[in-house]
């Protein structure tokens, strides 16, 4: 991998939750590395596992669904479901050799701006460490 | 012991009844060690009903894949029920049909086929190859005995059974409204050294090792149309909009494929091993079923077709699942 | 409404918020090469009139009918934008927002990658923007009756707001009579109004409403439903006396033979009460109750020749046929008032509460120093001869509050001043005390408090910065020790009386009301309100409101302040009549549905049934959403492996083209 190498990471975060915790890391001027893109859902229960199989074949290089800590969820119950389908899959990832450190999931309440940025950086340099993924990415890409 | 007697007999008078549409079972192919689904509807097409090592099919798939054809107007759909015979395995696709409401228990009959194993047709015809005419197979204690053109060959279960067979813990079927004969004793234990001997290799190794697999599936998805528990009408993966997965066969749109296909299995398969028996290219589609199976027999206590009553795995959590890997 | 998708970008400066960080020229010359993209214009305040009207001008000349708006998040400006598009005519859902603000511009500095950034998320808005499809909004009526749970302060007050705007109003209170707390109080501070001549016409107003059904003694047992339209079940737990008979008169308790045994509650044990009890004489309702624990006849099925309360009660109240009953109605709010319970002091042995019987709570000073106390107002320790008045007497503060020892790391904002008042009325009944107050600040941040605590400061009230360590006795006098942190003196302080300032906690049963109505709890325990801010008596349950202590500790003020602001909201909802619901929720396709019912399964709110369809003739089960009941997570959505279940305006065919995006343009 090149020096210049800058990872590519898709994230699903919860409205209520995760979303709000990266805007208060906003709010509160708290500096983290770009790789990071993020798509809202309303919850992480939303977050179709299959999604993150879909973002490596896009081009994601690391994923990361991040949602309410247990018994917080807005709903209830999403982050139970969505915890519980993350399992299945990241084993199913890492039992094909995909790198553990590119499936990533978090807990992050609206109050945790600086936990949010500490989650970004990590899986930044995790996902440098790892290099650009390859293993099933579309090579060409339409959409 | 199997009893084709009573197995037919058996049959007869659950066709000859009112309330059954037909009842699915096994009858001999048209060649070699070949076995292919029967669907009896009247008492006389019972007799090419059999049983025995070479009945591989999970015929539960029937169950949802009959085509519900247009009723025309004025008509009444036909309600009744369907009987099926089922080996141990065949009986959790059932239970779990059940489960997931794929059936109603008042709406299927089932005959239950204690069974010691079936072959792996692959293996036996390499040993013994080139065998066209129709032949047929018993079991005898601990070894399976074929009956060829040039006479009875006994083999050990050990040489031709598959692994699943191996493996089994629920050669008696599980559910059923009548049982042909005695239960065998199960003999199966499951450790899941295949999955754990891959699991100990490096990612890198892991990957060699699938990519080689995934590589080699021409997407014929004869893996999914096969399984008992893949019965939706309109597979998300055949769905243009929005569209999963590209139909272009290459090693990212067949990773997606069978990341999917074992993915919406996890939870529900039900070690048939029809995925792996059907596989044109030999893509050893158990293991990864396998994984997940341990992943949820492991961390979440929870098997599959076992209880009609259970709720589903993905339809379900526990507060305190384990989530060491979340941060 | 499905023509061909025109979108309009709009890229937002926010002064220089966004601007600063992010290339807003070659954002919007970026966003203009998008496919779909009819134009895109940037401007410096998006969010303000002319902003807006930059797009409703846009939508009539330019034939928009689909909107991208690139500025701060869109928990921030999502409504505002909405009523944009609704104002000029379209449907508020053709609108999807790219958070360059928050998630871009304020996060980085390198003007190049935030600008790329930028166009990133710009593009995966784009992306969904023209799948985007118009939702309509729908309402529903609301009940116009409300549900108070509680019968304290915060619960009266809420509940004579909302009774006086005309609407039905049902109190539950779990004990005999309401009052609360409030009712334990002798004084209040800082003004020293006496709590019971100010609480009791509220309760006997209560009482008399003819908008209020005071349900005492009851408990909530079922809450479904949803906005506007909750259905409660109550269950009235047995009196043994007929509320229609029983005068109040109190023969029963005096003739009880368990009189003057039991450790009455409302005295905080200081006092006693009988097997049959009123709770305290202004209780309302003014009718006894029979203690099912207590009472000999219910607990021994035997009480002398016959229970004395049935031989003197000439109204013949006294029925122990009596059983439960239970109660059904619909309202259209709920108010939650439940109160708190006081930090139990036996969690913090060192202070001898279990061992000594001169170690007293606030309360039960409180209940100590009441004119309608067990002693009448007199502070005398010990019994008969024994008896004597306390002189030197310590208070000690933040007892269970700012303690992460017994997991309490909130301050309970009342120990301060009620201490405070103690202090005085000690010194008031008693002239000669030797009075000290131990503690760690004096947080007197209230109307009037600093006043106050200046005043009780003056009357020789001695304040000594020092946590307790020890309560101990020595001499048959308890010692306090305790470090003077000002002078960094080591004292051993002899006294007569120890009062621990006990803070307020969560109450025990805090459980049962999120079970039942679906709340969360803040890291204090507390109910957690929608917004610290925006919407502190909202809760995440639409339709349920939160006052008084059950949201956190307050003061009096304080928790009628919030009991009136909940019942305006409520009053908002029930005076309205009707109430919008959820739009982005979840649709199901019956043509591909295989009726596996795993979405049912998921569903947090019931939402989803399955139905029967025809389908060529054939009967099946299919899904079907209530779409009034969905609250739009998609939690269905993620676990329908055949996708035949979406979630308006997050489909699987609206997400993965950004998906696509963000991963495309690295």
């Amino acid at each position: 991998m090149s020096k210049d190498y800058e990872p590519n990471i898709v994230a699903f975060l919860c409205n209520w939750c995760s979303y709000a915790g990266a805007d208060l890391a906003g709010t509160s001027r708290v500096q983290y590395p770009p790789n990071i893109n993020i798509i809202r859902v309303m919850c992480t229960g939303r977050v179709n596992p299959l999604f993150l199989v879909n973002a490596f074949q896009q081009g994601a290089d690391s994923v990361l669904v991040s949602g309410c800590h247990p018994g917080d969820c807005h709903y209830m119950e999403g982050n139970f479901y969505a915890r519980r389908r993350f399992t299945l899959m990241k084993e199913l990832l890492e039992f094909i050799g995909v790198d553990p450190r590119r499936v990533n999931m978090s807990w992050v309440s609206a109050s945790e701006g600086g936990k949010f940025k500490d989650v970004v950086e990590k899986l930044v340099k995790d996902a440098k460490d790892t290099g650009p993924f390859e293993q099933f990415r579309r090579n060409k890409i339409n959409w | 012991m199997v009893d084709l007697e009573k197995l037919r007999q058996t049959a007869k008078d659950i066709v000859s009844r009112d309330d059954v549409k037909h009842i699915i079972g096994w009858k001999q192919g048209t060649y070699g060690f070949r076995v292919e689904p029967h669907f009896a509807a009247e008492p006389d097409e019972a007799d090419a009903l059999t049983f025995s090592p070479l009945c591989t099919n999970n015929l539960a798939t029937y169950l949802t894949l009959a085509e519900k054809l247009p009723v025309p107007r004025g008509e009444e759909p036909d309600t009744r029920k369907v009987a099926l015979m089922v080996k141990g395995c065949d009986s959790r696709a059932v239970v779990q049909l059940l489960v997931e409401q794929g059936l109603t228990r008042e709406g299927v009959y089932v005959v239950g086929c204690p069974c010691s194993g079936v072959v792996d047709v692959k293996k036996v015809e390499k040993m013994f190859p080139d065998i066209l005419e129709p032949a047929q197979a018993y079991w005898k204690n601990d070894q399976i005995v074929f009956q060829l053109p040039d006479g009875e060959k006994e083999v050990s279960r050990e040489e031709v059974l598959p692994q699943k067979c191996l493996l089994c813990r629920y050669p008696n079927p599980v559910i059923y409204d009548e049982l042909l004969w005695d239960e065998v004793k199960a003999w199966g234990s499951e450790d899941y050294e295949d999955v754990k001997e891959l699991e100990a290799k490096s990612p890198e190794e892991r990957w060699d090792f699938w990519k080689d697999k995934f590589s080699s599936c021409l997407r014929c998805y004869s893996c999914r149309n096969v399984c008992p528990m893949c019965y939706c009408e309109d597979c998300v993966l055949d769905r243009l909009n929005p569209t999963w997965t590209f139909r272009s066969v290459n090693l990212s749109e067949n990773t997606s494929y069978h990341l999917a296909r074992a993915f919406h299995l996890a939870g529900r398969c039900i070690e048939c091993g029809e995925c792996e028996r059907v596989c044109p290219v030999d893509i050893p589609l158990m293991k990864l079923n396998r994984k997940l199976y341990k992943e949820v027999v492991e961390r979440f206590d929870y098997e599959p077709g076992i209880d009609p009553e259970a709720t589903p795995l993905q339809a379900s959590y526990r507060p305190d699942d384990e989530e060491d890997f979340i941060l | 409404m499905n023509s061909k998708p025109k979108i309009g970008v709009y890229i937002c400066h926010c002064g220089i918020n966004v601007a600063k960080t992010v290339d807003v020229d070659e954002v919007t010359e970026f966003s203009s090469q998008l496919p779909y993209v009819k134009l895109a214009r940037n401007y410096s305040y998006m969010c303000s009139d002319p902003g807006q009207n930059l797009i409703k001008d846009d939508i009539a000349n330019e034939g928009l009918n689909r909107v991208v708006v690139a500025s701060c998040s869109p928990r921030m400006h999502e409504p505002t934008f909405r009523k944009t598009l609704i104002e000029a005519g379209i449907n508020p859902f053709f609108l999807e927002m790219a958070n360059i603000r928050e998630h871009c511009s304020w996060v980085h500095q390198d003007k190049e990658e935030a600008t790329e950034k930028a166009k990133k998320l710009v593009a995966a808005s784009v992306s969904k923007a023209r799948l985007l499809e118009p939702l309509e909004e729908k309402e529903v009526e609301v009940e116009p009756a409300s549900l108070v749970i509680g019968g304290g302060i915060a619960g009266i007050q809420a509940a004579l707001d909302i009774a006086n705007a005309g609407f039905k109003v049902y109190m539950v209170e779990k004990t005999p009579s309401i009052g609360g707390k409030m009712a334990q109080l002798d004084k209040t501070f800082p003004t020293l109004d006496c709590s019971a001549c100010i609480l009791t016409p509220k309760m006997v107003d209560v009482d008399a409403h003819p908008n209020i059904e005071l349900l005492t003694y009851s408990q909530v047992e079922e809450i479904s439903g949803y906005v506007g339209n909750f259905d409660v079940k109550v269950r009235k737990k047995a009196r043994y006396v007929d509320m229609e008979k029983c005068t109040g008169c109190g023969l029963c308790a005096e003739e009880c033979r368990l009189a003057d045994r039991i450790p009455s509650e409302f005295d905080a044990g200081v006092g006693k009460r009988s097997g049959i009890y009123l709770p305290f004489p202004q209780a309302v309702p003014a009718k006894f109750t029979i203690d099912p624990e207590r009472c000999l006849f219910l607990t021994r099925g035997k009480c002398g020749k016959s229970p004395k309360c049935v031989d003197v009660c000439t109204a013949e109240a006294i029925d122990f046929e009596q059983k439960d009953e239970f109660v059904e109605f619909k309202v259209g709010a709920v108010i939650v008032a439940t109160g708190y319970d006081v930090f139990d002091a036996s969690r913090k042995p060192e202070y001898g509460y279990d061992n000594y019987d001169n170690v007293l709570t606030g309360l039960e000073m409180e209940r100590l120093v009441s004119a309608s106390g067990p002693t009448g107002g007199s502070i005398a320790l010990g019994e008969g001869e024994e008896a004597y008045v306390p002189k030197d007497i310590a208070f000690i503060k933040c007892v269970g509050s700012r303690d992460e020892s017994v997991g309490n790391e909130y301050c309970s904002r009342v120990c301060c001043m009620y201490t405070a008042k103690l202090a005085h009325l000690v010194k008031e009944k008693i002239p000669e005390a030797n009075v000290r107050i131990y503690y760690m600040d004096v947080r007197a941040f209230g109307k009037g408090f600093e006043e106050f605590y200046d005043r009780v400061r003056r009357e020789g009230i001695r304040y000594i910065r020092g946590n307790p360590s020890e309560i101990f006795k020595r001499n048959g006098r308890l010692v306090v020790k305790v470090e003077d942190t000002l002078t960094a003196t080591p004292l051993e302080d002899e006294v007569d009386l120890v009062v621990l300032a006990v803070g307020l906690e969560p109450r025990k049963d805090s459980r049962e009301i999120i079970d039942l109505l679906r709340l969360s709890q803040s890291g204090d325990r507390f109910y957690l309100e929608a917004h610290p801010k925006l919407a502190p008596v909202d809760t995440a349950t639409d339709g349920v409101f939160v006052a008084g202590c059950a949201q956190g500790p307050k003061d009096i003020p304080d928790s009628v302040a919030q009991a009136k602001g909940a019942a305006s909201s409520a009053l908002g909802l029930l005076a309205s009549g009707r109430v919008k619901v959820e739009a982005q929720v979840s649709v199901v396709d019956e043509a591909t549905c295989r009726g596996c019912a795993y979405c049912v399964e998921i569903c947090p709110y019931g939402a989803i049934e399955m139905v029967n369809v025809n389908r060529m003739g054939h009967e099946v089960q299919v899904a079907q959403v209530n779409e009034v009941l969905c609250k739009g997570c998609g939690a269905c959505v993620a676990g329908c492996f055949s996708g035949s279940i979406q979630q308006r305006s997050f489909k699987d065919r609206q997400i993965l083209p950004q998906i696509a995006v963000l991963g495309v343009l690295r």
